[in-house]
């Protein structure tokens, strides 16, 4: 991979999502950017680890998650490349949470030291990184709601119609399918259910004619069924400068 | 490790799972097929879908156990 591909999608998604100037993108393409390749499965930052670099996906895709004493894990968020899910370890020192690969993934971890350089010299991508966790906070409100009050087959639709969402503002849909390479168990993860009631869920979507999954793709087959059945508002990705 | 099946009925009506789940063993599938049939049957009751749900399950191509979960609404008024 060239190294000037490394932030890429990061800054493909900063000019969508945010006013950012040339001076900006300039910034942010000359941030120090350590590449690793790691595992599926793998503890990027584990809860009550303390961080010292931050991490931007390259390649691949990550959650975040919680387990309790009982060994029951919830995913919490799924990230997807040109995104920094352990921005927050910047300011909150001890992690409060896990952070893990789900698939192969190609990750650039940036030191906390140069990112609070680039946040000195260029306030505005400060206040876009800000706005960045706000937008996070936004989605967990909405997980929240997605766990606490839909059935089953409507969260598993809300979590897909999102991650098309966000995988459309960097480029990654074609046509009706995209990747979602998550297992029957991760599913099950994000939802609060179990592996079993996952699978019955994807069936139950496939049968219905709404989406069929396909080795860690998603196609959709009735796009105005999958809109109703998710109930997916997408006001809180806050997708442009203006929203 | 072993291989469990767990089949759903909803009001009588088979989905059917040829794949099947590993589970370390009998008590972890018992405890995969209650939680998924109480799930299951959370949201079968709420939307009114149906009122019982079966969870049965077999290990490799044997009945293991059979999780049945109704509801019973009594109108008193």
């Amino acid at each position: 991979m060239s190294s000037d591909a490394i932030p890429a999608a990061l800054i493909r998604r900063l000019r969508t999502t945010s006013a950012v100037t040339d001076e900006d993108i300039k910034a942010v393409d000359a941030l120090p950017i350590s590449v690793r390749e790691y595992a599926a499965e793998r503890t990027i930052v584990g809860d009550g680890q303390q961080a010292t670099e931050c991490c931007l996906i390259i390649k691949g895709f990550c959650a975040r998650s919680k387990t309790t004493s009982e060994g029951r894990r919830q995913i919490l968020s799924i990230h997807i490349p040109g995104e920094i899910p352990d921005l927050m370890s910047l300011h909150l020192h001890v992690m409060d949470h896990d952070l893990s690969t789900l698939t192969l993934c190609t990750l650039g971890f940036i030191h906390h030291d140069a990112l609070r350089l680039l946040h000195r010299r260029q306030p505005n991508l400060a206040d876009m990184f800000w706005r960045d966790t706000l937008i996070d906070a936004a989605m967990f409100r909405e997980w929240i709601v997605n766990v606490g009050q839909r059935p089953a087959p409507a969260r598993l639709a809300h979590v897909i119609v999102e991650l098309r969402e966000r995988l459309k503002v960097i480029g990654r849909i074609e046509g009706n399918r995209f990747e979602m390479p998550l297992t029957q168990e991760q599913i099950g993860e994000a939802l609060g259910i179990t592996a079993v009631h996952a699978n019955r869920v994807i069936k139950q979507l496939r049968q219905e004619g709404i989406v069929a999954f396909h080795r860690g793709h998603v196609e959709v087959l009735d796009e105005n069924k999958l809109m109703e059945l998710a109930g997916f508002d997408d006001r809180y990705l806050h997708l442009s400068p203006a929203l | 490790m072993s291989r469990f099946h767990f089949h759903i009925e909803e009001n009588g009506s088979l989905i059917p799972d040829e794949e099947g789940h590993d589970f370390f063993d009998g008590n972890e599938a018992r405890k995969e097929a209650i939680a998924t049939g109480a799930s299951i049957a959370r949201d079968a009751f709420m939307t009114g879908s149906a009122c019982r749900v079966v969870v049965d399950v077999h290990e490799d191509n044997a009945p293991y156990l059979k999780v049945s979960i109704t509801l019973d609404v009594e109108e008193k008024g």
